[in-house]
């Protein structure tokens, strides 16, 4: 699989010259073969890519099997969870990124995973790395991503009760900024 | 694990005792729930996010240069070692040259740093044991001996905020290298004196000898970093397995430790800070006159679009910086991946069935930095 919109584009030859000059340097090839089966698309745009890591775009659905196929020690053995985010795209939705680390290898690799703003639910990764547990409460609290399975889904980071505003998202203001009047706090109007 | 006493032959009531959030062996405000049955510690939970300001939020708002002080605040023991994430992570995105003499001050200082964070460490963890007091002591007068230095270069004591994009804030004063050999000297004195004052202490070893002990496979899997994991025998130091300014130029063994104890973790940040005045001493050698920024720096950074996950060997592990740029000059997504909130995570396993006196020493272990864990 190279790119998508390659055909597209007028200079459609060069645009796929391109993607597969950029994949070549990378360890697609290998994270291809380990994936078999699970829908992986590589990110070569470059307005989109990493400047240093490879990224692999997963459906949803498919993203725990994903992990699970590159944590396999006969495979890539991507035993390490660095880090597990997200990041709001307003109405495109919300990504889930993964970013992954062989200890053995030293390979780096990030799996990202687009959810629709209608659903935002993804299975839980704490069965692949017990790491994902705190990394999968913190995106729950603050982009209201639910991870189905999670065997703790309290509030990490926020107050426990409060369940019903995300603060990451892009929606969500900064808090108004304080002036002091006479001898009270008044807010000033408007958001920041 | 708790040997068979007398103890177990009496009935016990398990019982739940809250720890802190304001109590003096957190390092912090972090609280923790110990369920224990007799003196044994049966559950950990652990609440965190009592130092929480949304740092990743307020980044998203500010440009890239603005963000360097906001990193100061959340590891605000290695200071330089988070600014230095931050501003590779803006200049790899940006295609940023740095000038050379720039790349080895900010070398020096990092390593100065994590000298500075593992004196207070030493010291911490000494009271933490429960009678050093005098290691406390002797750890702070080496520290206050770096930050002073510190203060001449940056202005501060704590919040330098002395890295930028592309380099350094401004030159360093001209008395540096002699400055530099004088605080080596003095904290070399410290390392040995904390060598004396604990390693081989019989009290020290019977209290963390065995105590709190975490397998290589278990760290992996929880995500552990930095000195707590190469406790364990996992030898992953990214200034060497990812490496990142001149490191590659510079000669220093990566130190693991054995059982993964509370001891091994303490061995192991204490040879490290002789590996950090070994790679300081070749960084002096190697430093020389230049310029500190880049010719051409725009006064507005702009970055093209695209992210970019950043790490680094801070003094408690992997700091991380994942920046997502959508163009302009300020971050879309900034993430701050932290060390300690993973190290904290594998807290609960570590502690369970050892007696509650250890759960303080074994949470001291691991060298928490709460502005880090709840940014």
């Amino acid at each position: 699989m190279t790119t998508e919109d390659g055909a597209a584009a007028p200079d459609g030859a060069s645009v796929a010259d391109a993607a597969r000059d950029y994949l070549a340097g990378t360890i697609w090839a290998q994270v291809d073969e380990a994936l078999s089966g699970i829908t992986a698309t590589p990110v070569t745009d470059e307005a989109e890519r990493s400047v240093i890591d490879l990224i692999v775009r997963v459906p949803p659905r498919e993203v725990v099997a994903a992990l699970r196929a590159l944590r396999n020690p006969e495979g890539m053995n991507f035993d390490y969870l660095r880090s597990l985010t997200a990041v709001d795209l307003e109405e495109e939705g919300v990504d889930v990124v993964y970013h992954l680390y062989s200890v053995e290898t030293k390979h780096n690799v990030t799996i990202k995973s687009r959810l629709p703003v209608d659903r935002l639910v993804v299975d839980s990764a704490t069965a692949v790395w017990r790491a994902a547990n705190w990394y999968e409460r913190e995106v729950g609290e603050m982009f209201g991503v639910r991870f189905d399975g999670h065997p703790d889904p309290r509030n990490l980071l926020l107050p426990e009760e409060m369940t019903d505003f995300f603060p990451l998202r892009k929606s969500h203001p900064l808090a108004e900024i304080e002036v002091l009047q006479g001898e009270g706090i008044a807010y000033e109007e408007g958001e920041l | 694990m708790v040997a068979n006493t007398h103890e177990q032959e009496f009935e016990t009531q398990e019982l739940l005792i809250n720890m802190g959030p304001q109590h003096p062996s957190t390092h912090g405000v972090f609280r923790m729930v110990l369920g224990v049955d007799g003196e044994v510690v049966t559950d950990v939970v652990p609440h965190i996010g009592y130092m929480h300001r949304g740092a990743e939020k307020l980044c998203e708002t500010m440009d890239f240069r603005q963000g360097v002080g906001y990193m100061d605040r959340t590891e605000y023991l290695a200071n330089f070692n988070a600014e230095l994430s931050y501003v590779l992570a803006v200049e790899k995105l940006a295609g940023i040259e740095v000038p050379e003499r720039a790349q080895w001050v900010r070398m020096i200082l990092c390593e100065l740093n994590r000298l500075s964070s593992h004196f207070m460490f030493t010291g911490a963890f000494g009271t933490d044991v429960g009678v050093f007091g005098t290691a406390f002591v002797y750890s702070f007068r080496e520290r206050e001996v770096l930050l002073d230095l510190f203060e001449e270069i940056t202005g501060d004591r704590l919040m330098y905020a002395y890295f930028r994009p592309g380099g350094l804030a401004w030159e360093v004063p001209d008395n540096f290298e002699s400055r530099v050999h004088e605080v080596l000297l003095s904290a070399e004195r410290g390392i040995r004196d904390m060598d004396g004052l604990l390693t081989q202490n019989e009290i020290f070893l019977a209290r963390t000898k065995g105590v709190g002990a975490i397998s290589a496979a278990d760290a992996i899997d929880w995500g552990m970093s930095g000195p707590s994991l190469r406790a364990s025998g996992v030898p992953l130091d990214l200034r060497r397995d990812d490496p990142y300014l001149y490191y590659p130029q510079v000669k220093f063994d990566v130190i693991t430790g054995e059982a993964g104890d509370v001891f091994d973790r303490y061995h192991v940040r204490l040879k490290e800070m002789r590996e950090s005045v070994r790679i300081i001493e070749q960084c002096m050698e190697r430093l020389a006159d230049g310029p500190i920024l880049p010719e051409r720096l725009p006064r507005m950074l702009r970055t093209p679009p695209g992210e970019i996950y950043e790490r680094t060997e801070a003094p408690r592990g992997e700091y991380g910086i994942y920046l997502v740029s959508q163009g302009g000059n300020r971050p879309y997504r900034l993430k701050i991946r932290s060390a300690c909130l993973s190290n904290l995570q594998a807290l609960r396993d570590m502690t369970i069935g050892h007696y509650v006196a250890d759960a303080v020493v074994i949470l001291g272990s691991i060298d928490i930095v709460l502005c880090e864990v709840d940014r």
